[in-house]
């Protein structure tokens, strides 16, 4: 799941970059994946705690992938939302995509360092997720101000497709962050026992 | 509860007409109000040469359920009977150390042995009826035993003891039946009732439902529960889920000594120490 659900954030967002709805197809059915794989976690969660009453590591380690594959299927469906974005308003061609290309490259650091925290149960990389969540709420914040100032200068921007679009998929890339920032603390939790407070 | 042999939990006694809680003479009496019910320091208990218990240090806290849990031959039971004085019954066995109840210790030289195990009901793995007596006869033997003879608070006292147990409305027919004539289930929770008849403070359970099916024992577990509303229990169970499920606080042992003590939710969630995490989740024991 996070194989895919990372893989499928990143073709979504190569597809915005390049307008390019040829994709489409390939991410809802990923998504809908991870959305089917979610469910599998789920299930084999909860017969894992009914055959075997795991404790301790392993009972925290079965309550965070209920978590975490909850967290892979939201990479999936914001992927979706995405790509839907370019299907609703685009082409796109002409929009400033600065910002955004800037904003997921540092998201997708945030998914492949929470990814990599999962595999090596390394809690020590939780550090590095969350400082670039509060970059990521910067840009946020800044992106979706910038969307609404240039709305109302009289066709100042090529067209206020651009600005809606921004602002829907800066607000997806922010989602993303967040989960992989729960994936993170999932992982601290498997670790020591301890719940993060919800930022 | 009738008040017959001693006070209740949480209440002084009614020093006219009751026998000293814990000495010979009356003199030690005293109580506290600390959440602490039992308090054990520096136990350490022998069997000959060879030392079962080395320096327990724990206290079982008033009105709650304390799971002992460990592989076998850790000390549990050692435990368990030198809280009751029946450890220094075992020949060549010994005791040293201090076991506080409430705020007398029971290895004092003016401690009754018998006075201290009427205060601490015990319930074994296997139940044991006194198998030529009666249901009736089998929960009134204590009081009987107590010199206690009239015939109409003997009745109540059983009749309360068997509802205490969850068994009054099963057997309230047949009281005149051999105890040993009930279910396996049944018969433990006659052997609890009996036990409560006694009045007991402290509740010590050995492996109460290792011999029972799952019905049966789900109802000690549940019984165990409500117990605690005027018992101190300290049960000891081989079965983590049992312990999880009935236990406020959990200690583990290991090889004589206590590795780990805590709140079972945090023992069963987030254990401390590597050797519980590994006996608790299976790894070994």
């Amino acid at each position: 799941m996070a194989t895919l659900g990372e893989k499928t954030v990143i073709t979504a967002i190569t597809s915005y970059k390049e307008d390019n709805l040829e994709t489409t197809k390939e991410i809802f059915e990923s998504s809908a994946r991870l959305r089917f794989l979610q469910d599998e976690v789920s299930e084999l969660s909860i017969e894992l705690i009914a055959r075997f009453q795991p404790v301790a590591t392993d009972l925290r380690y079965i309550k965070s992938c209920m978590e975490m594959s909850y967290g892979f299927s939201r990479f999936g469906r914001y992927a979706y939302d995405i790509i839907n974005v370019l299907e609703i308003l685009g082409p796109l061609k002409l929009c400033d995509k600065s910002s955004i290309i800037h904003m997921s490259e540092i998201v997708l650091e945030m998914m492949n360092t929470s990814v990599s925290a999962l595999r090596s149960l390394d809690n020590t990389m939780s550090k590095k997720i969350y400082e670039l969540e509060d970059v990521v709420d910067i840009l946020y914040k800044k992106g979706v101000r910038e969307s609404i100032e240039f709305m109302n200068q009289d066709n100042l921007y090529p067209d206020n497709r651009c600005n809606i679009s921004s602002a829907l998929i800066l607000k997806y890339l922010e989602r993303i962050s967040d989960h992989a920032c729960y994936i993170a603390d999932s992982v601290n939790y498997i670790v020591t026992g301890v719940t993060s407070p919800r930022r | 509860m009738f008040n017959i042999l001693k006070s209740s939990n949480n209440k002084k006694p009614d020093t006219e007409s009751s026998p000293s809680l814990v000495s010979k003479d009356n003199s030690s009496i005293s109580y506290n109000n600390n959440e602490s019910k039992l308090s054990i320091s520096s136990l350490q208990a022998w069997f000959g040469s060879k030392l079962a218990l080395k320096n327990i240090d724990i206290d079982f806290k008033r009105n709650c359920v304390t799971a002992l849990i460990g592989p076998s031959g850790c000390g549990k039971t050692t435990l368990l009977r030198c809280i009751n004085r029946m450890h220094e019954m075992t020949p060549n066995a010994s005791v040293k150390g201090r076991v506080i109840l409430d705020d007398f210790d029971i290895y004092d030289k003016s401690s009754d042995p018998v006075i201290i195990k009427r205060r601490m009901g015990m319930v074994f793995q296997k139940p044991n009826p006194f198998p030529t007596m009666s249901i009736f006869d089998n929960v009134a033997s204590g009081l009987k035993l107590n010199g206690i003879k009239k015939k109409s608070l003997i009745k109540d006292i059983v009749q309360e003891s068997l509802e205490g147990a969850g068994l009054w409305e099963e057997v309230k027919n047949d009281l005149d039946r051999p105890g040993i004539s009930l279910s396996g289930g049944q018969q433990q929770r006659l052997c609890i009732a009996r036990a409560l008849a006694m009045q007991p403070e402290i509740l010590l359970m050995d492996e109460p439902t290792s011999a029972l099916d799952p019905l049966a024992s789900s109802k000690i577990e549940e019984l165990i529960t409500d117990l605690k509303k005027n018992l101190t229990v300290i049960i000891v169970t081989h079965n983590m889920q049992q312990a999880a499920r009935v236990s406020d606080y959990t200690a583990f042992m290991y090889l004589g000594e206590l590795v780990e003590f805590g709140r079972t939710s945090q023992i069963f969630k987030n254990p401390v120490k590597e050797l519980t995490e590994r006996y608790i989740s299976g790894k070994f024991g």
